[in-house]
C-alpha cells in the first residue's frame, strides 16, 4: 500500500526542520542547505510510489537526501570540498544563524571530513538516529558505521579543540 | 582491562548491548580515565547536536513548504480530515482557505516551540532540549510515564491519545496539552520520552479532547507498526516500564 499524496506531502511538511538541519550539517551555509533540501522533498513527491505507508518517513526522506547529496558532490567535482571566496568575510548566502559561532565552527570542521564519515556524523550525532537506523539510511553495515563515526568524531574533536587552542592564544 | 575507542563511543552512545554497558560500567567506575574518555564523546555530540539544534527553530522557507505540497490544493484540503471520517464535510472549502490555516498552524508550531521554551527553561518545563532533541520534562513526562488514556477524566492538563509501537520495538504516545494548545508524538527511548514532533493542538471543533492534530497524525502513520495498544496493552507496557515492545 502506498501513502495518498496527501498523506505524505504533509509528512513531508512536518519533516521540513529536520530535513533542513540534517542538510544544513552537509552544507556550508543554510542556503545551500535549502537547496538541497528542495531537491529532496521534489524528488520524493516524484517517487512517492515507492515509500509505502507504515514505513519511517523520516529515514526515507534521509535515504534520498544522502543521495542527492553524493550525487550532487560527484557531479560538481566535490566543489563543496573547496572554502567559498571569502574576501569581506561576509558572504551574502550565510543567513543570520550562520553567525552563531558555535554553528559556523562545528560546520567547517565537519565540511573537512569526508563525505562517508559526514553522513555518519550528521546521521547520528545531529539527527540522533541509532547506529542501526543510521546503517539503513547509508545502506552499510552497523560495523561500518561505527567505524565511520569513530573516525569522524576523533576528526572533529581535533579540529574543534585546536580552534579552540588557537583562538584563546 | 582497556577498552578500544569504538567501544568507549558506543558505550556513551547508549549502543551497547546490557552485558558489556555493566562491564564499561563498572570499569569506569574503577578507572576514572576511562570515564573522561567517555565523557569526551558525550561532550562532542552535545557540542556537535547543539550547533545545528537552532536550525529546527527558524522559520521554513515558503519554496519549501510550497515544493512540499506540491502544485494540488483543493485535494489536500482532505488531508486535514482524513484521519477523522466521521467528519464528512462535503462542500468544499475554498484552496486559499486551507493553505491559510496550514500557513497559520506552521507558524504556531514555532510560536509555541518559542513560548514553551521561553517560558519553561527550567527544570519545571514540559520540554527540554538535549542532544538536539526535544525531551519530555515534568507534567509532560510523568504523564507519559503514567498516564492512561483509558482512565483519563478528561480534565487532566496533558491528555494522552494513542499509544502504539515502531518497528524498532518503542513505544510511542500522542498527547495534547490543551492550556498550551499543544499536541504531539512522543518515543520512549534510553528511559526518556523524545519527541519527534509537536504542533499547534487542532482549533475549535476537535472531536475529542485527546485528538491529534493533522500533523501529529500524520507522524504517527509515519512510524506505526500494526495497530494501536487497547486499554490492556496500555496498561502492561505502562507496567513494564515501556521497556522494548516487540512486535
Amino acid at each position: 500500500m502506498t501513502a495518498a499524496p496527501e498523506e505524505i506531502g504533509e509528512g513531508i511538511v512536518a519533516l521540513l526542520p529536520r530535513l533542513r538541519r540534517f542538510a544544513r550539517s552537509l552544507s556550508r551555509n543554510q542556503h545551500d542547505a535549502d537547496d538541497l533540501t528542495q531537491v529532496v522533498v521534489e524528488r520524493a513527491l516524484r517517487n512517492q510510489a515507492q515509500f509505502h505507508a507504515g514505513a519511517n518517513l523520516a529515514a526515507w526522506m534521509f535515504g534520498i537526501m544522502k543521495n542527492v547529496w553524493i550525487d550532487n558532490r560527484r557531479a560538481h567535482g566535490r566543489r563543496g570540498e573547496v572554502p567559498l571566496p571569502e574576501d569581506t568575510g561576509e558572504h551574502p548566502a550565510i543567513s543570520p544563524v550562520d553567525t552563531q559561532a558555535t554553528l559556523w565552527s562545528v560546520s567547517e570542521a565537519m565540511s573537512k571530513l569526508p563525505e562517508e564519515q559526514r553522513l555518519a556524523v550528521a546521521l547520528v550525532l545531529v539527527e540522533g538516529l541509532s547506529y542501526k537506523e543510521a546503517a539503513e539510511v547509508l545502506e552499510v553495515p552497523i560495523g561500518t558505521v561505527t567505524s565511520r563515526l569513530a573516525r569522524g568524531r576523533a576528526a572533529l574533536a581535533a579540529a574543534l579543540s585546536g580552534e579552540q587552542k588557537g583562538g584563546l592564544a | 582491562m582497556n577498552y578500544d575507542d569504538e567501544t568507549l563511543m558506543a558505550y556513551a552512545d547508549g549502543e551497547l548491548d546490557d552485558a558489556l554497558r555493566a562491564e564499561i560500567a563498572a570499569a569506569i567506575a574503577r578507572d576514572p580515565a576511562l570515564g573522561r574518555r567517555v565523557d569526551a564523546h558525550r561532550a562532542l555530540r552535545a557540542e556537535v547536536a547543539g550547533a545545528f539544534a537552532p536550525v529546527l527553530q527558524q522559520p521554513l522557507p515558503d519554496r519549501l513548504v510550497d515544493a512540499a505540497r506540491g502544485s494540488a490544493t483543493a485535494a489536500r484540503t482532505r488531508g486535514n480530515v482524513v484521519n477523522f471520517p466521521a467528519r464528512t464535510m462535503r462542500a468544499p472549502s475554498p484552496p486559499w482557505r486551507a493553505r491559510e490555516w496550514l500557513a497559520m498552524a506552521a507558524s504556531l508550531v514555532l510560536g509555541v516551540l518559542a513560548s514553551w521554551k521561553f517560558l519553561a527553561p527550567g527544570s519545571d518545563g514540559l520540554v527540554a532540549v538535549r542532544d538536539g532533541s526535544m525531551v519530555a520534562r515534568g507534567a509532560l513526562a510523568r504523564a507519559l510515564d503514567q498516564q492512561l488514556a483509558s482512565e483519563q477524566a478528561g480534565s487532566e492538563p496533558i491528555l494522552i491519545g494513542l499509544t502504539f509501537a515502531t518497528p524498532e520495538g518503542h513505544y510511542c504516545r500522542s498527547f495534547s496539552a490543551r492550556k498550551v494548545g499543544t499536541s504531539g508524538l512522543a518515543c520512549h527511548g534510553s528511559g526518556e520520552w523524545v519527541i519527534p514532533i509537536i504542533d499547534a493542538a487542532p482549533p475549535g471543533d476537535i472531536r475529542t479532547a485527546s485528538a491529534p492534530s493533522p500533523t501529529v497524525m500524520q507522524a504517527i502513520e509515519a512510524r506505526i507498526q500494526g495497530e494501536a495498544v487497547d486499554a490492556a496493552g496500555e496498561r502492561a507496557a505502562r507496567d513494564a516500564g515501556w521497556d522494548a515492545a516487540r512486535p
